[in-house]
C-alpha cells in the first residue's frame, strides 16, 4: 500500500481527563482518506473516548481535531458515527426503519421533518445490510447482530465520508460479521474512510489495512502489514503477546 | 421544660434513632426510594388494621402494615420482573395505588372511623403525651414511647446480632452469597424492619416525613464517612440532633414539629452538602480546579518529553496546538516554573532534570493504569499545588 | 343515578362540568409528557418535583397574601425547578447515588412545606388560602379559569413537541449520537424537564402532591404495552390520562365522601393492570399462553426428530413402525401422536406409525430452523 497524502482525520496533542483523571495522554495521529482504520488495545485504554473526543461528545483538556484540515463543527455532514450498542435502550418503542431515518436527522437540520426522499435512503441502507425485510419490527425483536446492522444502516445514511464505529462486532453472529466487513470494506472501496474499535486481535490482518495501538498513549499508527507485529502487541497489551499473522 | 416537653423530646429522638439504622443500609443499597414506597402503602394495612380493632396503637396495626409494607415490596420486584415497565416505573406505580386505597377506605368510612389522612400522613407529636398506658392505676408513661421503644431494642438487637452478615451482604453481595449467607433473608428482613419502624413512627412523626428521618441523616452522615460504623453512630446522632432541635423550633414558631425537624435535617444536609471536608462541594469544586491545572501541568509536560524539536516547545504553540486559551497557558507555565519542572530559555521550554524524572514516572503510571499512584507522586514532586 | 342522568349534570352544572373538563385536560398532559419521563428513566423524578413544590406554593401565598392559584402556580414551579436541579447537583458532585438525592429533595422540601403550611395556618387570613387542598388535591375548588389555564399550556406544549418531535425522539433513544448530529442536547434536555416539571405543577392542585406521580406515569405505562411506536404511544397515553380523569371524576361525584384524586389514580391503576394483563404484544396473559404454545411445540418436535431419527434408518421414510418402540420415548402421548396425524406429519393404522414425505421433510429442517432463529 502506497501512504496516501490526503489526511482525513488529523489529531494533535490530544489529552482527555474524566473526572480529572487522565484517560488518553497526548495523542498525535494523523488518519490518510481511505483506510479502514482499527484501533486497538486493552479494556480501558480510551479506544471509546478517543472516538468521543473526536467527535466531541467528551471535551478534551488539550489538543485540537481536525476533519479534513476543518474543525469537527464545520465538517458535521462528512461523519458518521456507529455508538457501541449497549449505549441505548432496545425496548424504546420504534421500528427498524424508524432509527435508520435518524441518520437524515442531521442534515435535516431543527425542526423540519423527514419525507420520501429521506424514507428511500433508509430504505436503500436496510436492503444493503440486509434487514429489508425487518423494516417495520420493533427493535427490541431483533436479534443483536440484527440491531447492529440497524446502527449501521443508521450511519450509511448520512452518506458521510469518514465513519466511526465503536466495537461493530461485538455480540454479533458470524453471519452478521461478515456482512459487516464487506460492507466496510465496499466503503474503502468507494474512498471513504473508516474507523474501527476492534478487540478480536486474531481478525485485524485479516479485516483491516490500517491499524493503530492504543493504551493511554499512541504506541504506533500504520499500514497492518508494517506494524502488526508482537513488538508492538506486547508494549500495547504489556505481557508477551503473541498472535500468528496470517499474510 | 414541663415533662410532656420532655416526653416529646424523648419520642422524636427515640423515632429518629429507629429510623436511622435501617435508613443507613438502605442508602447504602442505593434502596433509599423503597421507603418512599413503604411510607406510602403502609396506609390500607394500618386502615384496615384500625377497622378490626379500632384502636389506632393495637400491635394488630403495626403488623398488618408492615405487612403492607412488605407486599409493596413484593409487588415492586414482581413488577419489574415482568420486564414490562423500568424498574422505578414499578414503585411509582405500585404505591399511589396502595396509597389511594387506603384514602378511599377511610372516606367511605368517615363516620365511624376516627382516623385522619392528615395525621396518618403528618403525625401529631404534640399530642403523643396524651394517650397514656395504664396498668390498673399506675401511669407508665405515653403509649407511643413504648411502641417506639420495643421497636427501637428489636432493631438494635437485630443490629448487633447481625452486623457482620448485614456489613457483607450490603458491600458485597456476590461474598455474601458464597459464604452462605442468603441474600433474600437480607433483603427481606431489612425491608421488614424498614416497615415495622415506618409504621411505629407514623404516628409520631407522620408517614412522609419518616422518609425524611430515614434517608437524610444517613445520606448527611455518608457525605462525612465511608466507614459503616461511623457512618450508623452520625446518623444517629445527626437524627437525635435534628429531632430536638426540631423541637424547639417548632415550639418558638408555633408550628408542626415534624416539619420543623425535617426542615432542621434540610439545613444540616445543605450545610454539610455545601461544606463536608472531602465530599462537600466546595472541597469538590476546589479540589476539582487544583486536579484540572495539574492534569493540565502534566499535559504539557508530557508533551514537552514527547517533542525534542524546537518548534514544539516555543511558548506560543501552547495556545496555538495545544489550544488552550492564554490565561491559561500563563497559569500552568507559572506553576511548573514554581515546582522547578522547566527552564525558559528565550521562549523555548525544556524539561528540567527533575521534570524529566516526574514525568518519566508519571508515564509509568499512567500506562499501569495506577492512577492514584499520581497523587502520592505529585505530593513527592510538588512545592506547589495547583 | 343513572349514566344518562350523569352526563346531562356533566353539561348542566358548572361545577361538575369544570371538574371534568380539568380532570381531561390534566390527564391528557401528563399521559403525553408522562411518557416521555416513563422513557427517560425518571419515573420518581415526577414524584420528588410534586412534593419540592409544596414550599413554592407556602411561600407564594406567605408573599402575596391572598389566594391566586397562578401565583401559587409559579411558586411551584420555581421550587420544583429548584428540586430538579438540585437533584442533579447532588448526584453529578457527590458520591449519594440518584435514589438517595430523589428521597432526600421530596421528604426535605416537603418537610419544609409542611412548616410553612402550619405556620400559615396560624395567621389570621389562612382560612382563604385553601392550601390544605394541594397536599390531597380537591378537584371541587377547580375554576374555569384554572381550566383555561390548562388547554392554554396543554396546547403550548402540544406544538412544542410536535415542532421538536424528532429531535426529543432521537435524544430518548440515543443522546450520544444527537450530539454528533449537531443538536443541542442540553438545549432538548432542560426544554422536556421543563415540561415535564410544569406539567406536574399544574396537576397539584386537583390530584395533590402525593399521588401527582402516579397520575404522570401510569397512563403512559398503560400505553407502553400497546404500541412499539412513540407517536401512538403518547397519543394512548393522553387518551388514557384523559379517560382515567372523566371516569375518576364520574365515580367520586356519584359517591359520597370520595376525593377525585384517589379515584382518578386507582383508575388509572386499573388501566396499567388491564394493559399489563391482556396487552396482545407484551401482556402476561399472551406471553403464558405463547409459553404454553412453545412448549407444547417443543414436545411435538422432539417426538417427530426422535420419529426421524427411526424412519431415517430405512431406505422407505414412509416405512411403517409399531408405536410400541416410542415407549422408550419420554415426551410422547397419544395426544401428541393425535397432533402430529392432523398436521399430516404421519400416519397412523392400527398400532402402526409411518411418517409422510412432508413430517420426513419437516423433522430434517427442525435443526436448521432452530439455527436460524437463533441469529
Amino acid at each position: 500500500m502506497t501512504i496516501k497524502d490526503k489526511i482525513a482525520v488529523q489529531i494533535d496533542d490530544l489529552t482527555v481527563a474524566y473526572n480529572y483523571k487522565p484517560v488518553l495522554w497526548d495523542i498525535d495521529l494523523a488518519i490518510p482518506e481511505g483506510v479502514l482504520m482499527a484501533i486497538v488495545g486493552p479494556n480501558g485504554a480510551g479506544k471509546s473516548t478517543l472516538i468521543k473526543s473526536i467527535l466531541d461528545i467528551i471535551k478534551p483538556i488539550a489538543g485540537s481535531v481536525q476533519i479534513y484540515g476543518k474543525a469537527y463543527k464545520k465538517q458535521r455532514s462528512l461523519v458518521a458515527y456507529v455508538p457501541q450498542k449497549g449505549s441505548v435502550d432496545w425496548d424504546f418503542p420504534t421500528t427498524a426503519l424508524d432509527v435508520v431515518m435518524m441518520g437524515t436527522y442531521g442534515s435535516l437540520g431543527w425542526i423540519k421533518r423527514p419525507g420520501q426522499k429521506q424514507k428511500k435512503a433508509a430504505l436503500e441502507a436496510l436492503e444493503k445490510v440486509g434487514m429489508l425485510a425487518f423494516k417495520n419490527r420493533q427493535i427490541s425483536q431483533l436479534s443483536g447482530g440484527q440491531q447492529q446492522r440497524i446502527f449501521l444502516a443508521r450511519a450509511l445514511v448520512q452518506n458521510a465520508s469518514i465513519y466511526f464505529m465503536d466495537e461493530p462486532f461485538q455480540g454479533v453472529d458470524a453471519t452478521t460479521e461478515k456482512a459487516i466487513i464487506n460492507i466496510l470494506k465496499e466503503l474503502r472501496k468507494a474512498g471513504k474512510t473508516v474507523i474501527v474499535v476492534h478487540h478480536d486481535l486474531q481478525t485485524v490482518p485479516e479485516y483491516f489495512d490500517w491499524v493503530t495501538f492504543l493504551n493511554v498513549k499512541k504506541i504506533a499508527t500504520g499500514p497492518v502489514k508494517d506494524i502488526f507485529n508482537d513488538d508492538n502487541l506486547t508494549k500495547t497489551y504489556g505481557i508477551n503477546y503473541k498472535v500468528s499473522i496470517q499474510q | 421544660m414541663s415533662s410532656a416537653q420532655i416526653e416529646i423530646q424523648l419520642i422524636a429522638s427515640l423515632v429518629a434513632i429507629a429510623c436511622a439504622i435501617p435508613g443507613t443500609f438502605l442508602v447504602l443499597r442505593k434502596m433509599a426510594l423503597i421507603t418512599d414506597a413503604i411510607s406510602h402503602s403502609i396506609l390500607p394495612g394500618i386502615v384496615i388494621g384500625f377497622f378490626i380493632t379500632h384502636d389506632l396503637s393495637s400491635p394488630l396495626l403495626i403488623i398488618m402494615a408492615a405487612a403492607s409494607g412488605v407486599l409493596t415490596v413484593v409487588l415492586v420486584e414482581f413488577i419489574q420482573k415482568t420486564g414490562l415497565v423500568k424498574e422505578d416505573t414499578a414503585i411509582g406505580l405500585v404505591f399511589p395505588a396502595l396509597f389511594s386505597i387506603g384514602i378511599i377506605l377511610i372516606a367511605k368510612n368517615a363516620n365511624d372511623v376516627h382516623l385522619d389522612v392528615d395525621a396518618v400522613l403528618l403525625g401529631e407529636l404534640a399530642f403523643a403525651p396524651f394517650d397514656r398506658l395504664n396498668v390498673g392505676d399506675t401511669d407508665l408513661g405515653p403509649k407511643s414511647l413504648w411502641i417506639i421503644g420495643s421497636i427501637l431494642i428489636i432493631t438494635l438487637s437485630l443490629l448487633i446480632a447481625f452486623f457482620k452478615e448485614l456489613k457483607i451482604s450490603t458491600f458485597d453481595a456476590g461474598l455474601a452469597s458464597a459464604l452462605g449467607l442468603s441474600p433474600v433473608v437480607m433483603h427481606y428482613g431489612l425491608m421488614t424492619v424498614s416497615s415495622i419502624t415506618t409504621v411505629g413512627a407514623f404516628d409520631a412523626v407522620g408517614a412522609i416525613l419518616v422518609i425524611a428521618l430515614m434517608i437524610a441523616p444517613a445520606a448527611i452522615a455518608y457525605l462525612l464517612t465511608n466507614d459503616l460504623k461511623k457512618m450508623l453512630v452520625l446518623a444517629i446522632l445527626f437524627g437525635v440532633g435534628s429531632a430536638i432541635a426540631g423541637y424547639w423550633v417548632a415550639h418558638i414558631l408555633d408550628a408542626s414539629i415534624s416539619g420543623s425537624m425535617t426542615t432542621v435535617l434540610g439545613l444540616l444536609f445543605l450545610l454539610v452538602y455545601l461544606f463536608a471536608p472531602e465530599r462537600g462541594l466546595f472541597s469538590v469544586l476546589y479540589r476539582q480546579r487544583q486536579q484540572r491545572i495539574e492534569v493540565l501541568l502534566l499535559t504539557f509536560l508530557l508533551h514537552l518529553r514527547n517533542h525534542k524539536e524546537e518548534e514544539e516547545r516555543h511558548v506560543k504553540h501552547l495556545n496555538e496546538h495545544i489550544n488552550w486559551q492564554k490565561v491559561r497557558s500563563k497559569s500552568v507555565l507559572d506553576l511548573a516554573i514554581k515546582n522547578n519542572m522547566i527552564t525558559i530559555d528565550s521562549d523555548i521550554v525544556s524539561l528540567t532534570k527533575k521534570g524529566k524524572k516526574f514525568t518519566t514516572k508519571a508515564l509509568d503510571y499512567i500506562i499501569t493504569n495506577k492512577n492514584s499512584e499520581i497523587e502520592n507522586m505529585k505530593d513527592r514532586f510538588f512545592l506547589f499545588r495547583g | 343515578m343513572n349514566l344518562q342522568e350523569y352526563i346531562e349534570l356533566v353539561f348542566n352544572d358548572y361545577t361538575l362540568r369544570t371538574i371534568t373538563l380539568g380532570t381531561a385536560v390534566l390527564g391528557a398532559i401528563c399521559g403525553m409528557l408522562g411518557s416521555f419521563a416513563v422513557l427517560r428513566k425518571q419515573s420518581l423524578l415526577g414524584d420528588a418535583i410534586s412534593h419540592a413544590a409544596l414550599p413554592g406554593i407556602a411561600i407564594a401565598f406567605l408573599i402575596i397574601e391572598t389566594k391566586n392559584s397562578s401565583i401559587f402556580l409559579l411558586g411551584a414551579l420555581v421550587s420544583g425547578l429548584i428540586g430538579t436541579f438540585w437533584i442533579r447537583g447532588i448526584t453529578q458532585k457527590t458520591h449519594l447515588k440518584s435514589d438517595t438525592a430523589l428521597g432526600l429533595i421530596l421528604s426535605l422540601f416537603f418537610g419544609f412545606g409542611m412548616l410553612l403550611l402550619t405556620y400559615i395556618q396560624k395567621m389570621p387570613n389562612a382560612n382563604q388560602a385553601g392550601l390544605e387542598s394541594y397536599l390531597f388535591g380537591q378537584a371541587a375548588t377547580l375554576l374555569e379559569s384554572d381550566v383555561w389555564l390548562m388547554v392554554i399550556v396543554t396546547g403550548i406544549s402540544l406544538i412544542v413537541l410536535l415542532l421538536f418531535w424528532k429531535e426529543l425522539k432521537l435524544l430518548l433513544f440515543d443522546a450520544d449520537y444527537t450530539k454528533t448530529l449537531g443538536f443541542n442536547t442540553k438545549f432538548l434536555d432542560i426544554l422536556i424537564t421543563s415540561f415535564i416539571v410544569i406539567a406536574i405543577v399544574l396537576g397539584l392542585q386537583t390530584v395533590g402532591v402525593v399521588l401527582m406521580s402516579a397520575m404522570l406515569l401510569a397512563p403512559a405505562a398503560a400505553a407502553r404495552q400497546w404500541t412499539n411506536n412513540l407517536a401512538v404511544m403518547v397519543v394512548l397515553a393522553a387518551i388514557f390520562g384523559t379517560f382515567s380523569g372523566i371516569f375518576g371524576t364520574a365515580i367520586s361525584a356519584s359517591q359520597n365522601n370520595l376525593s377525585t384524586g384517589p379515584v382518578i389514580v386507582l383508575v388509572a391503576g386499573v388501566f396499567v393492570l388491564f394493559s399489563f394483563i391482556f396487552s396482545p404484544g407484551r401482556g402476561l396473559l399472551f406471553r403464558e399462553i405463547r409459553f404454553r404454545k412453545n412448549r407444547n411445540d417443543l414436545q411435538l418436535h422432539k417426538t417427530l426428530s426422535f420419529m426421524y431419527n427411526i424412519a431415517k434408518t430405512h431406505e422407505d421414510v414412509s416405512h411403517p413402525h409399531a408405536i410400541r418402540i416410542l415407549n422408550n420415548f419420554q415426551g410422547f402421548t397419544r395426544k401428541s401422536l393425535q397432533k402430529l396425524e392432523d398436521k399430516d406429519y404421519i400416519k397412523i393404522q392400527g398400532n402402526m406409525w409411518s411418517m409422510t414425505k412432508e413430517g420426513y421433510y419437516t423433522a430434517a429442517n427442525l435443526y436448521n430452523q432452530l439455527i436460524k432463529e437463533d441469529e
